[in-house]
């Protein structure tokens, strides 16, 4: 066991059986007895580990197992092969104790009650976790402090804009105060200032309380601000466990050429250089494998008239539309629909 | 104790929740009040013909329609709304943030929304229970309240652990709530006693669905001629039930979170 990992899961995996439902009555009155059903791998052998303090990015599209992995590691879900332990506890088997410092927030889905106001939402909380009332006061204190939610707190739910009930969901969960933190797309459909503010709130709260943080994002905004470092996971298997910054060195086969001309693109053989990605009047940016980088370069300064040129990798965002855009490796492909037994 | 505290948060959050919506309270208090011109007008025309039904006197019955009150308004206060929420976080897979709440799922979930104005059911049932015991003249002694309390108890639990029970599969079939209306039509009958029901009927209503121990035991204890081996009976299924409810919740947790798979 290593002591300073907070999260250590290693080869979890998780097969899920799915319900086929036919088109047409008969077969949907068929199934109302008897189910076709169907494996699929929704995450496979994936191992890594976390370390106090850290603020880890889970990216992948969708589909990609994230949410899976999360829930397994919340303890709903029980794997199907593999472990994990969290603080020291198998999730799944749902420990008061560990249950008390953990939390689990979901962009997509709400715990705040709809039509009583905020406040009695986390008066249940405060039950259901048993805080005392002074720690309990000091917690809603600090929260509203951090995430305005002073004129929230009275309103009920359903009054609540999107971005009011995201924060006022954080703060529900957070009351505990958990050292371990999962969010599921905390700032999914969110405009950009409140995810800035989300965003900084969560840097703050790590800060302030030195909690480890697993988060999924579809917003490389997001990724960027939070996480030093990612895990990329594409069809169930950890593709990347490392920097962010290293993400392009890895993934990205290319490199981006910015160009700028003295008397300009026009009438200038361009595209056998690279691939062009943008073009204005006197400024082009080229995409060029990454191989050839160093002499295509030589040879754009020696046959052209160049003012400035720089040298970039891609934005991350294309790096990681690139790696998901790819197919998946061939062991991946192993028949994850085979069909399951009853 | 600390379930106990969690209950009064649950009720008290119910009550400023409700208060948002006054007007339920007085539809609440129309329906109940109709409901009970219902039950008392179809006792008085059937006194009209009869002196006894099925072996029950009228101020028996009245004490079955008092019982059928009662404990039809816990479960319209408390099971009902808790378990319909409890499906609809099966469907929209909110039941995620019970799961990962440090308590009994299984309590949690049956507690969680209180429907306070419901309540009214239960006032109107106290003083037509009170009439029936004075027309009776019973001496309601210490032995007969306390068994009177024992079957009125366990009729809520047997009831509780049915719905629970039915509540369960929605772990498997997700939309579920039409069991429920089944239920709620079921228990219509329970205003009678099921002795005047022809043998199937009373079966069903004893053994399928148990309405008779919610409703016609209490009535019979309240009027003094329950059997031992009825309560023993009621007390024996109260637990057996409580028992397999709680063992099949597990099962439908163990099963939403794929242990099986």
């Amino acid at each position: 066991m290593e002591h300073d990992s907070v999260i250590h899961i290693d080869k979890l995996s998780k097969v899920y059986t799915v319900n086929e439902r036919e088109a047409g009555l008969v077969a949907a009155m068929r199934s109302l007895v008897k189910r076709k059903t169907r494996a699929v791998q929704a995450v496979d052998s994936i191992s890594f580990s976390v370390n106090e303090g850290e603020i880890v990015g889970f990216l992948g599209p969708n589909g990609a197992g994230k949410t899976t992995t999360l829930k397994m590691l919340s303890g709903l879900l029980h794997p199907t092969g593999g472990s994990a332990t969290v603080l020291g506890f198998r999730p799944w088997e749902r420990n008061r104790d560990y249950l008390r410092r953990m939390t689990l927030v979901m962009g997509q889905r709400n715990q705040l009650l709809w039509d009583i106001p905020v406040i009695d939402t986390f008066e249940l909380n405060r039950a259901v976790y048993r805080i005392p009332e002074p720690q309990f006061r000091l917690a809603v204190d600090e929260l509203t402090d951090l995430l305005d939610l002073e004129p929230l707190l009275q309103k009920p739910t359903r009054n609540l804009s999107l971005g009011e009930r995201m924060k006022c969901e954080i703060a529900a969960a957070l009351l505990h105060r958990p050292s371990v933190l999962f969010l599921d797309e905390p700032t999914i459909g969110l405009d950009v200032t409140m995810q800035r503010r989300i965003r900084q709130f969560i840097t703050e709260y790590n800060m302030r309380t030195g909690a480890t943080v697993l988060l999924t994002s579809h917003y490389m905004a997001d990724v960027e601000a939070l996480c030093k470092r990612v895990i990329v996971i594409h069809h169930g298997k950890s593709l990347y466990d490392g920097e962010l910054s290293g993400l392009a060195d890895r993934f990205a086969p290319f490199k981006t050429v910015e160009v700028e001309l003295h008397n300009g693109a026009r009438g200038q053989p361009l595209t056998q250089y690279g691939e062009l990605m943008a073009h204005s009047e006197g400024r082009v940016t080229l995409r060029i494998p990454k191989a050839e980088t160093a002499s295509v370069t030589g040879r754009i300064l020696a046959e052209l008239d160049v003012s400035d040129l720089t040298v970039q990798d891609p934005p991350i965002e294309d790096v990681i539309e690139h790696v998901f855009s790819q197919s998946p490796d061939p062991l991946d492909q192993q028949d994850p629909q085979r069909p399951s037994g009853e | 104790m600390f379930y106990l505290r969690l209950f009064a948060t649950y009720v008290r959050v119910g009550i400023l929740g409700e208060l948002e919506y006054r007007a339920n309270f007085w539809i609440n208090m129309v329906q109940s009040a109709l409901d009970l011109s219902v039950a008392l007008g179809g006792l008085a025309v059937v006194f009209s013909h009869t002196d006894t039904l099925g072996g029950w006197r009228p101020e028996e019955l009245l004490a079955l329609i008092g019982v059928y009150f009662l404990i039809g308004g816990l479960i319209r206060t408390i099971i009902r709304p808790s378990m319909t929420q409890f499906m609809e976080h099966v469907r929209q897979g909110t039941l995620d943030f019970t799961l990962t709440k440090p308590a009994d799922s299984q309590v949690l979930v049956s507690i969680q929304r209180i429907e306070i104005w419901r309540l009214v059911d239960v006032l109107i049932a106290l003083p037509v229970l009170a009439t029936a015991l004075v027309r009776l003249g019973a001496r309601l002694g210490l032995v007969e309240t306390v068994v009177f309390a024992v079957t009125l108890l366990c009729g809520g639990l047997i009831i509780y652990s049915f719905w629970l029970m039915l509540s369960t599969c929605a772990f498997w079939f997700v939309r579920v709530e039409n069991i429920q209306v089944i239920f709620m039509s079921m228990w219509q009958a329970g205003r009678w006693p099921v002795s005047i029901y022809p043998a199937w009927l009373r079966s069903v209503l004893t053994f399928l669905v148990p309405v008779a121990f919610a409703t016609t035991v209490p009535a019979t204890a309240v009027s003094g001629r329950i059997t031992t081996s009825t309560l023993i009976g009621t007390i024996a299924l109260a637990a057996a039930m409580l028992l397999v409810s709680r063992w099949f919740w597990r099962v439908g947790i163990r099963f939403y979170s794929g242990a099986s798979a």
